[in-house]
């Protein structure tokens, strides 16, 4: 008999940040890519963050990568948005390089995380990567992982080759749903069409995790908590959760662009945005858009605060942008505070917050390759190619 | 401790002018500009001017006004430092307390006054759209030694006689108060904004209910009062963008001069921001099938259709084929395909069917809020 029914299903969650990829460059010169923008005004974060509290999970920890946190706590605020700010809700973090830094000096580096999990005394831990654009239903993932009565669930999605990351990790599956192998992407020798990737999503029993990273810890186990809980599953007795809603996995400017330019799909759209589950991001207090008398609008999106006088064809456009009479922004992304001049032309192009851009210039991209204009620039002369 | 200015924001009455929009929730709750309920205006002035302790007093369909208040947090009024409390009329001892004119709602809420203890208290209504800095006019009330100072604004002259009017010497000194007189001899609007003394209007408020001279109404009793008794009596002129949105014909225009700002309001100044409670919505969705011309949309629509000069709040959706002109279309209303409206007002989850025709041509059309229209399909 159970002595403490009450916490059954308490969860924590553990949101790590240890992805960084060259191929975001130079959008991610200066944030983590867990504060990229998406969709007119969202941040890859808000995902993560979202599936946690939609799940009821009040407790969550948080490792960052030094020197990238200004962004993370602009966005984060006091969590008033997500409910993080009321009673019973902890928010602690974390630098991962003081797990590298410690494991250096030879000593116990979990130490932190373990002390962590302890204190929650919540049954089960989840762990988020942080990097992968979901709406996963973290309540849906418990269910099954109970009924397993396994160690460690992971969440997995059947994904196209060339939507997979170098360093992704890959479920290797039997026939009944077992994990057999787990290989990074780069290690695989013959690639197939579609993979089973790990999309860095897990639950664990809060006791088994603990006892696993002490264990590991004196092993020399991996320092990155994700690659640690992939070694285990194949260890420990794990199982697989298949994901089938709308993912986006963001490793380089190119899939970027297409998972923001996904959204102007309304199917892909509402399967992210309008499920069940709500996406939950920073709240601004905006003027509603207001589109002139010469505005003309063909499939794109909008958030609050824009003054548009221009043309926009296939486009996203962020909080408080100025687009002017006879400017044409077209297959771009307009992230904040853009100011585009009179007759500008803008095409294939993704535009960094607080860009501004002279009458009459032209910035024009290809699909394979959209220019990027870094933050805070002025752009004075034509910029070609990508 | 002794707080400066307390001000008490009057959202109780019941705004029957506003006809169905006003049905279920109080006047000071009707939406806005796309992204704003009415008495976001006033609780901005107030933060904007450091007013920090705030009290509502309702009476009226509460509930949506109270959600949206909560502890307001949105306008930065959750500080240790500072609150805004919601009034609610009640029962006492003394009997029942429901409010009978303006100056009586101040009247029945003397303990809560009294537990902040200010020095002035400033009365404010919670129907209109201005930007305004009750710290000035507090700065003139000081100045000018004044126990009650009266915000005005100068009125056309012929639609004086629609207002209560101020008349005032040389020296801004309110001599006479009119209230909407036919012949006007001055055109000073009261804009129903006061600053008072608080400890002489105490006074003054107890010494007439219990001497049966009841001060039921700051225009109607105790301006006149204080003027009969040779208090200092002050109009502050006010001269920027005003509008009372009490009928529904004020709030289609006060909204249509929102759209391209021809009133003067600023809405975009950033240092006079005007602060609500956000909702978190995506991003709107204009689709190939859209024109969206001289109009204000907001998060969470989704626009197929034409929309003209008209503005769509938060979560609106306007099927394919349809037009929207010279129109507000407040908060989660669902436009069917095909459908025409002009120069009309749809209320908050009003749902419009298919081929709709909703004209507002010789008088502005008004659906009330969840008010069905037409024939709802399965597509819409």
């Amino acid at each position: 008999m159970k002595t403490n029914k009450l916490l059954n299903n308490k969860m924590c969650a553990i949101i790590g940040n240890e992805h960084e990829y060259n191929g975001l460059l130079p959008l991610t010169s200066n944030r983590p890519l867990s504060t990229l923008y998406f969709d007119c005004k969202y941040r890859i974060m808000d995902f993560a963050l979202s599936s946690v509290v939609n799940a009821n999970i009040k407790n969550v920890f948080m490792i960052m990568n030094e020197g990238r946190i200004k962004s993370i706590f602009d966005h984060l605020g006091g969590g008033r948005e997500w409910g993080l700010d009321s009673i019973g809700s902890y928010q602690y973090t974390s630098f991962y390089q003081d797990i590298l830094r410690r494991k250096a000096e030879g000593k116990t580096y979990f130490d932190d995380v373990i002390d962590y999990l302890q204190k929650s005394k919540a049954t089960y831990t989840v762990f988020i990567s942080n990097k992968i654009l979901a709406n996963v239903d973290l309540r849906a993932v418990l269910k099954i992982h109970q009924n397993q009565k396994n160690a460690i669930t992971a969440v997995f999605k059947r994904v196209k080759r060339e939507d997979i990351a170098n360093d992704d990790q890959i479920l290797e599956l039997s026939e009944n749903g077992a994990i057999t192998d787990t290989k990074k992407f780069n290690d695989l020798s013959d690639k197939d069409d579609i993979y089973n990737l790990a999309m860095g999503f897990f639950i664990a029993n809060t006791d088994w995790l603990i006892n696993a990273l002490y264990v590991g810890q004196n092993a020399g186990a991996s320092t990155s908590i994700e690659e640690f809980l992939i070694s285990e599953l194949t260890k420990a007795k794990a199982s697989a959760y298949e994901y089938t809603g709308y993912m986006s996995n963001i490793y380089n400017i190119k899939n970027y662009y297409k998972a923001n330019m996904n959204m102007l799909d309304p199917e892909k759209f509402n399967s992210l945005l309008f499920s069940s589950q709500k996406v939950i991001t920073r709240t601004k207090n905006e003027v509603a858009t207001y589109f002139s008398a010469t505005s003309e609008i063909c499939l794109s999106q909008f958030a609050t605060g824009c003054i548009i006088r221009g043309k926009i064809d296939h486009s996203l456009i962020s909080r408080r942008s100025l687009v002017e009479t006879g400017a044409i922004v077209k297959d771009s992304i307009i992230m904040g505070s853009a100011n585009i001049g009179e007759n500008a032309i803008i095409k294939y192009a993704i535009l960094d917050k607080n860009v501004r851009v002279d009458p009459g210039v032209k910035i024009e991209g290809t699909t394979d390759k959209p220019v990027v204009i870094e933050k805070n620039k002025h752009i004075t002369a034509d910029v070609f190619g990508g | 401790m002794k707080n400066e200015m307390l001000a008490m924001i009057l959202a109780g009455g019941q705004g029957s002018r506003l006809k169905k929009l006003t049905q279920n929730i109080a006047k000071p709750a009707v939406p806005f500009g796309g992204r704003y309920r009415i008495i976001d205006f006033t609780l901005s002035n107030c933060v904007n001017s450091g007013v920090r302790n705030i009290g509502v007093i309702t009476q009226y369909q509460p509930l949506v006004l109270n959600n949206h208040i909560g502890n307001g947090a949105s306008w930065g009024l959750d500080r240790l430092d500072s609150g805004v409390t919601i009034l609610q009329p009640y029962s006492s001892k003394e009997g029942s307390k429901w409010f009978e004119g303006t100056a009586h709602a101040i009247y029945q809420n003397i303990d809560y006054i009294d537990s902040i203890n200010p020095e002035y208290l400033l009365v404010l209504s919670g129907d209109h759209i201005y930007k305004m800095d009750y710290e000035d006019m507090l700065r003139v009330h000081k100045e000018k030694n004044a126990a009650l100072t009266v915000a005005v604004i100068d009125v056309p002259w012929d639609e004086a006689s629609r207002f209560g009017i101020m008349n005032t010497d040389e020296n801004n000194r309110i001599i006479e108060f009119e209230e909407k007189p036919t012949e006007p001899k001055s055109n000073h609007a009261s804009m129903g904004i006061y600053i008072f003394n608080w400890s002489r209007l105490r006074e003054v408020l107890i010494n007439g209910f219990t001497k049966n001279v009841p001060m039921v109404d700051f225009g109607k009793n105790v301006i006149p009062a204080y003027i009969q008794s040779g208090d200092n009596v002050f109009a502050y002129n006010f001269s920027g963008y005003w509008k009372d949105v009490g009928t529904i014909d004020s709030l289609w225009e006060a909204n249509m001069e929102f759209i391209d700002d021809k009133g003067g309001l600023n809405i975009r100044d950033k240092s006079w921001r005007i602060y609500s409670k956000n909702p978190i919505a995506p991003p709107q969705f204009i689709t190939q099938t859209a024109t969206v011309n001289d109009s204000m949309v907001v998060d969470g629509c989704f626009v197929a259709g034409k929309v003209e000069h008209s503005i769509l709040a938060a979560n609106v959706q306007v099927k394919e084929g349809s037009t929207i002109k010279d129109s507000v279309i407040m908060p989660g209303a669902s436009i069917g395909k095909n459908v025409k409206i002009s120069r009309a007002i749809i209320g908050e989850n009003a749902v419009i069917g298919a081929n709709a025709e909703i004209d507002g041509t010789k008088e502005i059309a008004v659906v009330g809020n969840s008010e069905v229209i037409g024939v709802k399909t399965d597509e819409d």
